[in-house]
């Protein structure tokens, strides 16, 4: 299931979180749950994107910072940062993930018809991480392409080797 | 006795039976080939012992016969005949009536007896009569006047792991006074040997005990003791009838029990793996094994890893909560957690048989279509394996057999101007070590060619052509992706595809590979397997307040850190184990943990095939059920780790790699050596 | 603290007997199923005492004994063979190999915790 698809769809059912300053939408068909912040245990040389595991009701799922690989920089966490449970696709394979948020907004319908490419000229972003962007009352909300990001994380080199 | 038991039994009668007569066929094939000799012996002696056991007495006498006539034969008083052979098969095919109960209307049993006796000369038939039943030993009749006994341990008692104060205390039981220490044995301080108990003793005993209890108390001591009329009372050794002392051997099997035992039908079925092949079910026999399909085996694993942890939590509350009915229950769940877990571990076990009819056939095939006779020997084929790993395990043997033959074989024309047998050797053998299994394919064929492999690898741009490798190094490239020594392609071997996923295999089973190679001798190939994929017993460390877990077979021992190198700031160093250099690994840096360590560190040795190496941690929480659980892709490159667990406070540990962790600990011990894989 | 008790026999149902019986007495037991299964078990953990079978595949009992005395950390264990019949001559190889004792089968449930109790303390 992906994002493309849903531009046929008409529309598409999202969740909108908060990581930084920006804000972000993910297909709830993606979504397994959102929970509040979890001991995260570190993996020694698994580097910040991502950088331990979570347990997630007796399974062990890694924990990744979506903020370092969009390059959004980090303004601090607070009593609002949930935890979220995603299903996605591995290297070809369903796998489950998780994801930091700063807070979690709201789930919202949009338009299929108002989703827009990303301008070539928004070099902020990594270009084949977003999928699109629409517009929403506070500004921009990106809509991550979440299979690129996890099997470019699943191939990353790793700085230290352990 | 269970019926648990019984069904135990049961079952391993019928494998024991199949073994039983694969050997006796085989032997018809090979009548000189001890081997099989011992295999049968064998498999007869551990019916009769476990027959025995549990109450199959009539099963122990039958087989006792049987396994006089191989025992003879393993003797090289007897030769293997037809005649044997037969009544072999006959007897053999007596034992599941003689395991249910069954009468023996046509009396087959005896005249197969008579038969065994008149092929072994009839000679042995009375001496035989009373051994299986063995049981009331002589008993002794005691003095009639106070004793006094002297002993002394012999030289190797305490290292053999007597303990004199444990003996004392049976012997006060008995009546025992006026104990004294006999020092005059005692040598000097400073010749001392710490395993040596130099001290003897000697006390009074009552009268009535008599020798056989005094025996009784030393059967577990090696001990020279002397027993002897206490020398106030003047020695009346008058045969007194009074004290009849408790005969000490063994109690007869529980009564009662064997009833159970051998009532028929009432065997609950014992389950088996379902991936194990079973040769045709004969008969629809009491007691039989169920097959079950092998998802539902995964699904009952899966739910007992998660009671596992539940489990631990349980117990983590009950704790805490000091309410002592709460513990004692978390201690009964524990318990029925544990035997439900090794229960469930153990269905899931399949012997290695169970693929190598499969590689007999590809051998055969192989050597046909290439003309070279081979020798297709297994050891060890009963070795377990939890199925998981047994059905992965498949393709890369088949791959690694391919190629010895292929490729480590000589053609019979190269054979013939060697002093090489005409048929070659491919020996296939498993067996366990700790809790790995290991694996080897071992050829007589010619060995690989480190400057071939090189160049080869050099020619595919596999690594650059000054690169410096050691042997092991250079071997470990045939499983890189694309390479193939073969000079023509042949349809057998493929093109190189192949190897590459022999290693990916085994990384994914969280094994490892090794070669060795001799020219002009062979090649051997060792894989090097987990157990079991699901849970394990684990070591609990922390370092830096961050928890991790060492899987318990691979610790060897632990020791703390000498203060003299708590602090050193080099990434390693050595330990002096018992005269052994040990390298020394410290997860503080190696993991970049920050703060400082603590004055007491610990060093946890661990070993990984031949080599040992220590980590040294803050601290040893303790030992743990660890039910693994895969890392993610996302962490597929962190090699020192190499899956997650979930502890009792929900948080999660990490599994070490402890071959990874030795291998780094093997690198930083060969000095000059950079620390980079080629193979990696 | 729990003793632990490394139970050597190539027959599971026996080794299950003497695991079996020994837990409900609290001890905790370790299963091998030859006398080298015994000795890399007996090497990679603590072990309090050993129960261990004569005729295994492998490695026998007496061997299985013999190497494991040979290590540091494999003296001072205390080691039970199990005979079975009468093998007479089994006692002496045993105790010359470095066994503490022997116990013939078929033994009662009974005697074997009689047995590690003398053994064990």
């Amino acid at each position: 299931m992906s994002i493309h698809d849903m531009h046929r769809g008409g529309s598409m059912t999202v969740v909108t979180l908060a990581l930084g300053s920006q804000t972000l939408a993910i297909p709830t068909d993606l979504l397994r749950e959102i929970l509040d912040p979890l001991p995260v245990t570190r993996v020694p040389g698994a580097g910040a994107l991502v950088p331990g595991v979570v347990n997630v009701r007796g399974s062990v799922v890694p924990l990744a910072d979506l903020k370092q690989a969009l390059c959004i920089p980090d303004e601090g966490q607070d009593d609002r940062s949930r935890v979220l449970v995603l299903d996605v696709m591995l290297g070809g394979e369903a796998a489950t993930v998780a994801i930091a948020a700063d807070a979690v907004h709201e789930v919202a319908t949009i338009d299929a018809g108002a989703i827009e490419a990303v301008p070539a000229s928004a070099h902020v972003w990594p270009p084949e991480y977003l999928s699109g962007l629409f517009r929403g009352a506070q500004g921009f909300i990106l809509l991550p392409n979440l299979e690129q990001i996890f099997s470019n994380l699943a191939n990353r080199p790793l700085a230290v080797q352990l | 006795m269970t019926d648990d038991m019984a069904a135990i039994f049961r079952e391993e009668v019928r494998d024991l039976l199949e073994s039983l007569e694969k050997g006796l066929l085989d032997l018809k094939a090979r009548p000189a080939d001890m081997g099989l000799v011992n295999q049968v012996f064998r498999d007869l002696h551990t019916v009769k012992g476990s027959g025995a056991m549990f109450g199959f007495t009539e099963l122990a006498a039958f087989i006792h016969e049987f396994e006089t006539v191989f025992d003879r034969i393993r003797a090289g008083a007897l030769a293997v005949t037809p005649e044997i052979l037969r009544l072999a098969l006959a007897a053999k095919d007596e034992i599941p009536g003689l395991v249910e109960g069954l009468a023996d209307p046509e009396g087959r049993r005896g005249q197969i007896l008579e038969g065994l006796q008149a092929v072994m000369g009839g000679g042995a038939v009375a001496e035989d009569a009373a051994e299986v039943a063995e049981g009331a030993g002589a008993a002794g009749i005691g003095a009639a006047g106070p004793q006094r006994l002297r002993f002394r341990l012999s030289g190797a008692a305490l290292a053999m792991g007597a303990r004199p104060e444990l003996v004392l205390d049976e012997l006060r039981g008995l009546g025992a006074e006026g104990i004294i220490a006999d020092l005059a044995d005692l040598p000097p301080l400073d010749r001392l040997d710490p395993e040596a108990c130099a001290i003897g003793w000697e006390m009074d005993l009552p009268a009535g005990v008599t020798e056989a209890q005094v025996e009784d108390v030393f059967l577990f001591v090696d001990a020279e003791w002397k027993l002897t009329p206490a020398p106030v009372a003047a020695a009346d050794a008058a045969p007194a009838a009074a004290g009849v002392a408790e005969a000490m051997t063994i109690a007869a099997p529980l009564a009662g029990t064997a009833t159970d035992a051998v009532a028929p039908g009432s065997a609950p079925a014992a389950v088996a793996a379902a991936a194990a092949p079973a040769p045709a079910a004969r008969g629809d026999q009491a007691g039989a094994t169920i097959r079950v399909p092998a998802e539902r085996l995964d699904a009952l694993m899966d739910s007992v890893g998660e009671l596992v942890i539940v489990e631990a939590r349980l117990t983590e509350l009950a704790r805490q909560s000091r309410d002592p009915a709460l513990i004692a229950t978390a201690e009964q769940i524990t318990r029925l957690a544990g035997g439900l877990r090794d229960a469930t571990m153990t269905m899931r076990m399949v012997p290695l048989r169970s693929l190598v009819g499969r590689f007999r056939r590809l051998v055969m095939d192989l050597s046909d279509k290439l003309g070279k006779p081979v020798d297709f020997v297994v050891l060890g084929e009963e070795t377990e394996l939890d199925k998981t790993v047994i059905e992965k395990l498949a393709d890369p043997l088949v791959h690694i057999l391919r190629n010895a033959i292929d490729h480590g074989m000589e053609t019979q024309a190269e054979r013939a101007a060697t002093e090489k047998p005409r048929e070659g050797l491919i020996e296939l053998s498993a067996r366990h070590a700790g809790a790995e299994v290991l694996i080897r394919l071992r050829d007589d064929g010619r060995g690989m060619d480190v400057a071939k492999i090189r160049a080869k690898a050099v020619a595919k741009g596999l690594i650059p052509a000054d690169a410096v490798l050691s042997e092991a190094q250079t071997f470990a490239l045939i499983f890189e992706p694309g390479f193939s020594t073969a000079e023509s392609v042949t349809e057998l071997s493929g093109r190189g595809v192949g190897m590459d996923v022999v290693r990916r295999t085994i990384d994914s089973l969280r094994g490892s590979i090794e070669i060795e190679s001799k020219p002009g001798l062979g090649t051997s190939v060792t894989l090097r397997l987990p157990l079991t994929l699901a849970i394990i017993e684990g070591l609990l460390i922390e370092v830096a307040g961050e928890r991790y877990t060492l899987p318990m077979p691979t610790v060897q021992e632990i020791v703390e850190l000498p203060p003299e190198k708590a602090q050193a700031r080099r990434a390693g160093d050595f330990l002096d184990i018992r005269g052994r250099f040990v390298p020394f690994l410290r997860l503080r840096s190696l993991f970049d943990c920050p703060g400082q360590p603590g004055a007491a560190q610990n060093v946890v040795i661990v070993q990984s095939g031949e080599t040992r190496v220590g980590i040294v941690v803050d601290r040893i929480v303790g030992t743990n059920q660890t039910v693994i659980k895969q890392m993610s892709k996302l962490h597929a490159g962190v090699r020192a780790v190499s899956g997650a667990t979930i502890l009792g406070d929900g948080s999660v540990a990490l599994i070490l790699d402890v071959q990874h962790l030795v291998g780094m600990g093997r690198l930083q011990g060969e000095p000059g050596q950079a620390p980079k894989e080629v193979a990696a | 603290m729990t003793k632990t008790v490394l139970t050597v026999d190539d027959s599971p149902s026996i080794r299950r007997m003497i695991a079996m019986t020994l837990q409900e007495a609290g001890y905790a037991v370790i299963e091998a199923v030859d006398g080298q299964d015994g000795l890399s078990k007996a090497l990679a953990q603590k072990v309090d005492a050993i129960i261990t079978d004569q005729n295994m595949p492998n490695l026998d009992g007496l061997g299985f004994i013999r190497a494991l005395r040979q290590h540091p950390q494999g003296k001072g264990i205390p080691i039970v063979v199990l005979s079975t019949d009468s093998e007479e001559g089994l006692k002496t190889q045993a105790r010359e190999a470095g066994a503490l004792g022997w116990m013939v089968k078929p033994f009662s449930q009974d005697k074997l915790l009689a047995v590690m109790r003398k053994v064990l303390g």
